[in-house]
């Protein structure tokens, strides 16, 4: 089995004293280690689930906000977790793992959150959703989605309850749920994602799964891809002399 | 044979401990080595224009060290947190850089596996990025150990794929397939080793020793995939930039004349997280997981979706499927 913290005890040998001990005789099997230094710096090591050092890169899936998924399950029945975007607006765009900068920029250039809570303008109050858009706070939002299949405001928000979604069912969700709303057309891709065929799982292939949510990637108002200059070209080819 | 036969009886100590039991060649180095630090300390008290520094010195130990220790493989857990420690000094004294060098073993139970999504895969080249910035890849060769082709729609063809596109993707009536190191079940690149510095570990990942490697690039040669990368010059890594999570077999620092290759991300992988390749997708064309978990995403990938892998003839069994929507 793997020790957690098994780098730690490696940063905890004296590199200079090794040293010198090196010169004086030939390594001794085991017995460089300190016992007590190894435990010293035990309590500073955080292990989030089996198999899993989170004190390497510390705070990677501490900072994703996320609750449990409603409805679907992971493969082998395994309940998950998908990242929340209405406490954490700016996560769909980009988020930070360790050394790694996932920059979910599928998505157009201005969050589309800037305005939630919809309560902080609509008070609570029944909005009256015409099929005709007038004039209104929302002219930033120009819906591509679902509107080329004659669809309109109304048809997934909800007139009544302005901070939530609302299902063919007549039930309201959050936006954290948006999973749901998608799901009702798009019930394919629900389950793929589910299982993990589609969308992304952050941070870890062990422990908690934790996945982002539909809109983290897909603007619902526009959700394909935008597209955008790659990563630089690789300059060593194959066949041109190089390896 | 005994050992202390062959060795000159000169060059061992006075009071004849070594002789007294079998040395093998790296004890007597060992020895050696000692002896000529401390010689070219005495040498240098006789110049005192031009003395040794302390740091000179323990920076000459350590290249000593480092340059007769044996083949990863076969050190015990001792011998390797030695090699460990002198590589994390000889980072600091000679590049400045203040690394941890892992020795993760592998998981039991645990073979990794990789999933690629050809449907999904836009072209953005995140995971090049990424894989540059976590493994120390080379910037001044740069060097880059995954690919992503791009081709027409409709055949599989990458004798005519565009690897060096560099224009809005995703380009219209085109798909885009990455290849990388495929961590193939039955790799060639180390049954061609001569020395047996590269080899396969138990949860799949092949591995090289970078102080083992002599150089031959026979495994270039091959590997049906071009997975393999050659140290024409030493890496070149600003300080600032150097991901200073390592692992012995993965990232840390190479040296001019030995190859290197993808290795899952080896340092992170064996921690329970995600290749950097994985993790920067911005698309999610990237699955990976443990093909010994009959509930992980890739088997549900393997079961549920339509895969295949890449040049599957030659029985390489690689780790690393391509599949659809």
């Amino acid at each position: 089995m793997r020790t957690p913290g098994g780098g730690r005890l490696v940063r905890a040998l004296p590199a200079m004293g090794l040293l010198t001990a090196c010169v004086a005789s030939p390594p001794s099997s085991g017995g460089t280690h300190d016992p007590g230094a190894a435990d010293s710096s035990a309590p500073g090591t955080i292990v989030a689930a089996a198999g899993r050092d989170d004190s390497l890169e510390p705070g990677a899936l501490g900072t994703v906000r996320a609750v449990l998924v409603d409805g679907w399950k992971g493969p082998g029945g395994r309940p998950f977790e998908v990242a929340v975007r209405t406490r954490d607006v700016e996560s769909g765009h980009a988020r930070r793992f360790g050394t790694i900068t996932l920059r979910t920029t599928l998505r157009g250039p201005s969050p589309d959150l800037v305005q939630y809570p919809c309560t902080s303008c609509h008070l609570g109050r029944t909005v009256a959703m015409k099929d005709k858009r007038i004039g209104d706070a929302h002219q930033n939002i120009q819906p591509r989605h679902p509107a080329l299949l004659g669809a309109v405001c109304s048809t997934c928000h909800s007139p009544d309850a302005v901070d939530s979604l609302a299902l063919r069912t007549r039930e309201r969700v959050g936006l954290d749920n948006s999973y749901r709303l998608c799901a009702q057309c798009h019930f394919k891709q629900a389950d793929d994602w589910a299982a993990g065929a589609h969308g992304k799982r952050l941070d870890g292939w062990q422990g908690r799964r934790v996945v982002m949510g539909c809109p983290d990637c897909h603007d619902p108002h526009r959700p394909a891809p935008l597209p955008r200059i790659p990563f630089r070209a690789p300059t060593l080819l194959r066949g041109r002399g190089h390896d | 044979m005994d050992a202390s036969e062959k060795t000159p009886a000169a060059a061992l100590p006075r009071d004849g401990s070594l002789l007294q039991k079998p040395v093998d060649r790296r004890r007597a180095l060992t020895v050696l080595a000692g002896a000529a630090v401390t010689g070219a300390q005495a040498l240098s008290a006789c110049r005192p224009l031009n003395p040794l520094t302390d740091e000179e010195r323990e920076v000459k130990l350590l290249a000593w060290r480092e340059y007769i220790k044996g083949n990863y493989q076969f050190m015990t857990e001792a011998e390797r947190a030695e090699t460990i420690a002198r590589l994390e000094r000889q980072a600091l004294l000679q590049r400045g850089s203040a690394v941890t060098i892992q020795s993760t073993g592998a998981q039991p139970g645990v073979v990794f596996g990789y999933a690629f999504n050809i449907s999904k895969c836009k072209g953005f080249r995140s995971c090049v990025e990424a894989c540059i910035n976590e493994n120390n890849l080379d910037r001044n060769a740069d060097t880059q150990y995954i690919r992503i082709f791009e081709m027409e729609d409709g055949v599989i063809d990458l004798d005519h794929a565009d690897a060096t596109f560099q224009h809005e993707v995703p380009a219209e009536g085109h798909f885009y397939m990455g290849t990388q190191c495929f961590q193939c079940a039955d790799p060639p690149c180390v049954k061609v080793c001569p020395v047996g510095a590269t080899w396969q570990e138990p949860d799949g990942i092949t591995v090289i020793d970078y102080d083992w490697c002599i150089g031959c690039r026979y495994c270039m040669a091959a590997c049906p995939y071009w997975a393999r990368r050659f140290n024409w010059s030493a890496p070149e890594v600003p300080v600032p930039e150097v991901n200073p999570n390592q692992h012995y077999l993965g990232n840390r620092a190479r040296k001019t004349g030995v190859v290197e290759k993808c290795t899952y991300c080896i340092h992170r992988t064996r921690q329970g997280r995600l290749p950097a390749c994985v993790e920067a997708c911005p698309t999610g064309a990237r699955v990976f997981g443990n093909l010994l978990d009959p509930d992980s995403e890739i088997r549900w990938v393997l079961a549920n979706k339509r895969v295949f892998r890449l040049k599957e003839d030659l029985k390489t069994e690689p780790r690393f499927w391509y599949y659809t929507d």
